[in-house]
């Protein structure tokens, strides 16, 4: 198959054009409007390519910072509708468990209590953006202690948190497995039983690491570990839901991605998704942690219970327990090199900790398997890259979907090589960094590459020769 | 019910509350002045922050009993839609506002420093945001728009007093 895009002759010429110095402005595709702002140089007017855009630099100010400092910008948690309920869930507090009874009894029978749900009342009971393995409320088992197994709507708050105290819950202990290593053996505990824990896997392998290694001048071995991280958005997961007399429910949330959101909500209320209509609000900091549904359809449901409209706010505490974090990663680089520092082989393995449930843990596996080498120009690779469940608060999308985390493994070791030969930590990365025409380790071939004019730029702004290596 | 007088924003209130609840909720729920934020309920995010008697409080920590007698100044309260306080334009203008939800408290809690320290090194600007967690800026842009704002209300206070037409 042919992997060239194809550029008819009119584009061609256009895009000809463009690329040719002093007569972008002419350009039909232009997105920069004539005048442009004084405080940039003459030479600079007409953006080139791979030249800075008219928009570095300037000021620009957020068309919605003005209400953001009047405190009139509205928030889930600052909207409220006439009979509104606060809904509270009841979470697990145990990592790993039978469900044998919960009785909701008592709860119900609180006055201000206006419903009780269990994972029983949910149409189907399962969620995920790859994987459907998480359950809007568990029924059967408890796979991680911020698991929810129980929600109330309450005419206050503080009438659903009392409530929740009121829910009997009768588990039986299982077995549990917190360590991602230990995960990986074949005698450990299987969260999702028969599932194997390891859920995803990513391996990529170019020319002939062994031959290489051994080849090599010097072998560098070194084990790097990351740790859970919690997005902490100040605003709390919010959302509230209004079921209709139609049978139609709206659902005001802090999700950050409403169209995916939306189909599945549908899904585990079992209702077409023309019945669902979900409004994005502005958003009081996402990070990746509000990328998909939550409380949303036990909130719907409460609200069909009740027919009153039923607001859900998470706390501060299960916004550690109960929503998504980042992965911890585990990785092994074993790295070859030559006398003069340039890299001829990498061997990469990483253990991702996924945590009770995979949500986007493909999509972080498959990023940081690619970028796990770094920016750099390397013949001889093999990448072997799992995620694994455990007993643990699950993991997710987070700014970077992994980069962050292999980034510190690889820029560490490149310190540790230029350390051990004697070498500029910067000399080290402009003797193996990506040029134009490198190829990425799937074998992207790479075009615009400035990443040593960067890192040269870096350095003399910064005044690295000057601070002494 | 306890019965409490306190004087919001320039207006006198009188409020019927629960024993337990915090001036946050009253300021909320009774009063409809969501400006103030419930980021962790446990004081430790300043997205609460308001300013009881002239000192920045957490108002998740207050009982509304407690505020009793005093007066609150809220972010509603320091500004209208088109006669911004220097802080405000200053958080806008030097983009100290990204999700904008620990905007109001750390404006608030901005104000009470500029209030007793008019001067205040960059080291006191940190220090007096210290309460006011902000996971989107990185806070540089905030600490640059609080010593920003101090300039001017030291050049102009009267105009500043009256918060300056834009």
């Amino acid at each position: 198959m042919d992997s060239k895009p194809v550029v008819d002759g009119q584009r061609q010429a256009e895009l000809q054009r463009a690329a040719t110095p002093g007569v972008a402005a002419e350009h039909p595709l232009r997105i920069y409007r004539e005048p442009l702002p004084a405080v940039f140089p003459a030479e600079l007017r007409v953006p080139e390519v791979r030249l800075q855009t008219p928009a570095v630099g300037q000021r620009a100010t957020r068309p919605d910072a003005r209400l953001h400092g009047l405190g009139q910008t509205r928030y889930i948690d600052d909207m409220a509708f006439p009979g509104m309920l606060h809904a509270r869930i009841k979470r697990a507090g145990v990592a790993s468990a039978r469900i044998l009874r919960i009785d909701t009894r008592e709860a119900e029978a609180m006055p201000g209590v206006m419903a009780v749900l269990t994972g029983r009342d949910i149409p189907v009971n399962s969620f995920g953006p790859s994987f459907q393995d998480q359950p809007v409320l568990a029924d059967d088992r408890v796979f991680h202690a911020g698991d929810g197994v129980a929600a109330v709507a309450a005419v206050t708050e503080q009438l659903a948190a009392d409530a929740l105290e009121k829910i009997r819950v009768e588990y039986e202990p299982l077995p549990a497995v917190f360590d991602p290593l230990e995960a990986l053996r074949e005698d450990a505990h299987q969260v999702h039983a028969p599932a194997n824990n390891v859920y995803a896997r990513k391996v990529i392998r170019k020319g002939d690491v062994e031959t290489a290694l051994a080849a090599s001048a010097h072998v560098f071995e070194q084990q790097y570990r990351t740790q859970m991280v919690e997005h902490v958005p100040i605003e709390p997961h919010a959302a509230i839901a209004l079921w209709d007399a139609n049978g139609r429910v709206t659902l005001y949330s802090s999700l950050g991605r409403i169209t995916l959101g939306r189909a599945d909500v549908a899904r585990t209320l079992r209702l077409p998704v023309n019945r669902v209509r979900l409004v994005g609000t502005i958003v009081g900091g996402n990070f990746g942690g509000k990328n998909e549904i939550t409380q949303e359809p036990v909130l719907a449901l409460l609200s069909k219970k009740t027919g009153r409209p039923v607001k859900g706010v998470y706390t501060r505490n299960e916004e550690f327990t109960a929503s998504t974090t980042r992965h911890p990663f585990i990785m092994d680089y074993k790295t070859g090199v030559d006398r003069d520092g340039r890299i001829l082989a990498r061997k990469v393995r990483l253990v991702l900790d996924g945590g009770a449930y995979c949500s986007w843990s493909e999509t972080t596996l498959g990023k940081a398997a690619i970028l796990s080498v770094g920016p750099y120009r390397i013949d001889h690779l093999l990448v072997e890259a799992c995620v694994v469940y455990t007993n643990k608060t699950m993991t997710g999308a987070m700014r970077g979907f992994g980069a962050p985390q292999v980034c510190f493994a690889y820029e560490s070791q490149m310190d540790e090589i230029a350390a051990a030969l004697g070498i500029d930590p910067l000399e080290i990365r402009l003797r193996n960094v990506f040029v134009n025409g490198s190829s990425s380790p799937t074998g992207q071939v790479l075009d615009s590459v400035v990443v040593r004019e960067s890192l040269l730029q870096a350095a003399e702004r910064f005044g690295w020769k000057e601070g002494g290596a | 019910m306890i019965t409490i007088r306190f004087v919001v924003n320039g207006a006198l209130q009188v409020l019927s509350v629960a024993p337990e609840t915090t001036l946050l909720g009253a300021l909320r729920n009774q009063l409809g002045l969501t400006g103030a934020k419930s980021g962790c309920e446990v004081g430790d995010c300043g997205a609460c922050t308001v300013i009881v008697d002239g000192r920045s409080v957490n108002a998740c920590l207050m009982l509304a009993v407690q505020a009793d007698g005093c007066t609150v100044l809220t972010i509603e309260g320091l500004a209208t839609r088109e006669k911004l306080h220097p802080l405000q334009r200053a958080f806008e203008e030097l983009a100290a506002l990204q999700c904008g939800f620990c905007g109001p408290g750390a404006i608030l809690s901005a104000k009470a420093l500029l209030d007793v320290n008019p001067d205040p090194s960059r080291q006191e600007v940190r220090d007096g945001l210290a309460g006011n967690l902000c996971r989107c800026t990185g806070y540089t842009k905030m600490i640059d728009a609080v010593l920003h704002a101090a300039q001017e209300l030291r050049a102009a206070p009267t105009s500043a007093a009256t918060h300056g037409e834009r």
